[in-house]
């Protein structure tokens, strides 16, 4: 769970006749972003942004804070302003109307007094405390399956953010936000068609930069990713995708594709395991001995028992030798060309095949 | 017997440094997105317009992601900002070997039933927009896609299993019909290149039928004219 910076407004709440609110409340975003690029906004009045990457910046949660009341003092000098910082955005919320700084240790501490109507359950604020349990704290000492099993599924994510180990309880968000401040936007107005003439680069950056934010408050921010570190034909060992706005995080054994196999690489690379049958004509399962060598001529393949595909022609296997400073890991990749033309490539680890690429 | 004598009389020429004022700054090119070499010849003389549709035609796993990836190659290369969407796990290494430039491709690798949002904001966002459509696209959705990006003058790039799944009629249609791979032999060997035939239509005429065998792609990884 990130530690997030809470700002809540408690004038802003409500919205009034004139939609004043709301404006206020765009120029409120607008400006602390210039403090974080990640600034979220929750509900009218209540937004929220991550506090390590300005914490490490400004030297400390109580900087960021400051600098967060001063940005919002020099819009609106006279707003009642909450803020605090605190694990999950249950929780930071909590922490703004205190004003406290809860670490990531200190949040069970932090929790446990609070009354349960703060979780917003009106039958978990009617019945709980008829049971004797007053405060998340009492709540919290519950078993997971009782709570599940007595006031269903929304309770028992209740009871995990009761115990710190989620952050986010349905209903804390106001879906429609994101779309309302997006309707005060000017730079969200059509534009003019696209500049080819001098300084039109910038303006298709900025274009582009903000249908991707835009994207990201819709669907997530890892939803929306870019390429990053790599033009044209530079090594390929270098180039992996990213978030959108992010910078990749430095490991080599994650990467996408470590160019092992010789040109050309395959279109599509799964990201997640799929098992596959490989089985030979006398539909025995074809395996890799420890010489690296097939037990037989595979004839079919089908991917999770079922879409069994007649296996046309191999290249392979190849074994795979890699991180040799770690437990080792035995696998070896195999090229097979299935009726009618697909081109896959399946890798052999832990006696099973699995489908990793497809040359789409 | 009114025939005037006017008409015989020469037209008079304009002044080159007024020609040169009224001139419009934005070429004819401008309205045209390159195209990699390869592909020049499906795409005739007009090339590819900015806000058509080109449709891409292929079943799964014979060279329609390849396809679809070499039109936005040269654009990319070129500064032009390109969407990708729906395409879930796109192999990073196979895109920079067709010569996609990856910082000017943004992905939404997986938008689910928020597709057509995602797609309609990445037309507002880029010059051209990607999409794979994993099942069939109801009519007012494309539609509105279609409008939109002729609109914005953005090319849409539609990439289909079969021609039911886009209910609309494209500028440009490409479909791949007979791929094979080589190189692979009973375990020696590897795959080589793909050589795939590649026809060309479209409405209006704004494409010439045409048929290209391409290698797709060749052993370099790129896409190429195969013999």
């Amino acid at each position: 769970m990130d530690r997030l910076v809470a700002l809540c407004c408690p004038d802003l709440l409500d919205e009034g006749v004139r939609g004043e609110e709301l404006r206020t409340f765009a120029t409120l975003c607008q400006a602390l972003g210039e403090l974080c690029p990640w600034v979220e906004p929750i509900r009218l009045g209540i937004a929220v942004f991550p506090v390590r990457g300005p914490s490490r910046l400004l030297g400390g949660d109580a900087a960021v804070l400051a600098a967060a009341a001063d940005a919002v003092s020099r819009i609106e000098p006279a707003l009642a302003l909450q803020i605090g910082v605190a694990p999950g955005l249950f929780a930071a919320q909590l922490a703004a109307r205190q004003g406290v700084i809860v670490e990531q240790e200190g949040l069970l501490e932090f929790l446990s007094p609070w009354p349960i109507s703060v979780l917003a359950r009106p039958e978990l604020a009617s019945v709980l405390p008829r049971l004797g349990l007053r405060t998340l704290g009492q709540f919290a000492q519950l078993h997971h399956r009782e709570v599940f099993g007595r006031f269903g599924a929304d309770a028992a994510i209740c009871l995990q953010v009761a115990q710190g180990k989620v952050g986010e309880l349905s209903g804390l968000r106001d879906p429609s936000i994101g779309r309302r401040l997006r309707s005060l936007n000017p730079t969200n107005a059509p534009l003019p068609s696209q500049a080819t003439f001098l300084g039109g680069v910038g303006l298709a950056d900025e274009r582009v930069t903000a249908a991707a934010r835009r994207l990201q408050a819709q669907l997530g921010a890892s939803s929306v990713m870019v390429g990053y570190g790599h033009g044209g034909r530079s090594p390929i060992d270098q180039a992996r995708l990213v978030p959108f706005g992010s910078r990749p995080v430095v490991s080599d054994n994650t990467a996408p594709w470590p160019g092992q196999l010789p040109s050309p690489s395959p279109m599509t690379v799964f990201s997640d395991a799929r098992a596959v049958e490989l089985r030979g004509q006398d539909q025995r399962p074809i395996t890799v001995d420890l010489a690296g060598l097939l037990s037989g001529a595979p004839a079919t393949c089908a991917l999770n028992g079922s879409m069994q595909r007649a296996v046309n022609n191999w290249a392979g296997p190849w074994p795979l030798v890699e991180q040799w400073w770690q437990a080792p890991r035995q696998r070896a990749r195999l090229q097979l060309l299935l009726e009618p033309a697909t081109a896959v490539l399946v890798v052999f680890e832990d006696g099973a095949w699995w489908l990793e690429a497809v040359y789409d | 017997m009114f025939a005037s004598v006017r008409h015989l009389q020469p037209r008079p020429t304009l002044d080159p440094k007024l020609l040169a004022q009224v001139r419009p700054i934005a070429a004819a090119s401008s309205r045209v997105l390159p195209v990699v070499p390869a592909l020049q010849s499906l795409f005739g003389p007009r090339g590819l317009q900015r806000g058509s549709t080109v449709r891409i035609t292929a079943q799964r796993g014979s060279g329609g992601s390849t396809l679809a990836l070499t039109v936005l190659s040269a654009p990319s290369a070129a500064g032009h900002w390109c969407g990708v969407v729906g395409m879930a796990d796109p192999g990073v290494a196979a895109m920079v070997g067709l010569g996609v430039d990856l910082r000017r491709v943004v992905f939404v690798p997986a938008p689910g039933a928020a597709w057509p949002s995602a797609v309609g904001e990445l037309i507002d966002g880029a010059d051209i927009v990607l999409v794979r459509c994993e099942r069939p696209v109801t009519h007012p959705v494309a539609r509105n896609l279609v409008a939109k990006a002729r609109d914005r003058q953005v090319t849409l790039v539609i990439v289909t299993s079969t021609p039911e799944q886009w209910p609309l009629p494209s500028d440009v249609e490409l479909s791949i019909s007979d791929a094979r791979w080589s190189g692979a032999d009973g375990g020696y060997g590897h795959f080589v290149h793909r050589r795939a035939v590649v026809s060309a239509s479209g409405r209006r005429g704004a494409v010439r039928e045409h048929v290209a065998a391409l290698w797709l792609p060749s052993s370099d990884g790129d896409v190429a004219v195969a013999e």
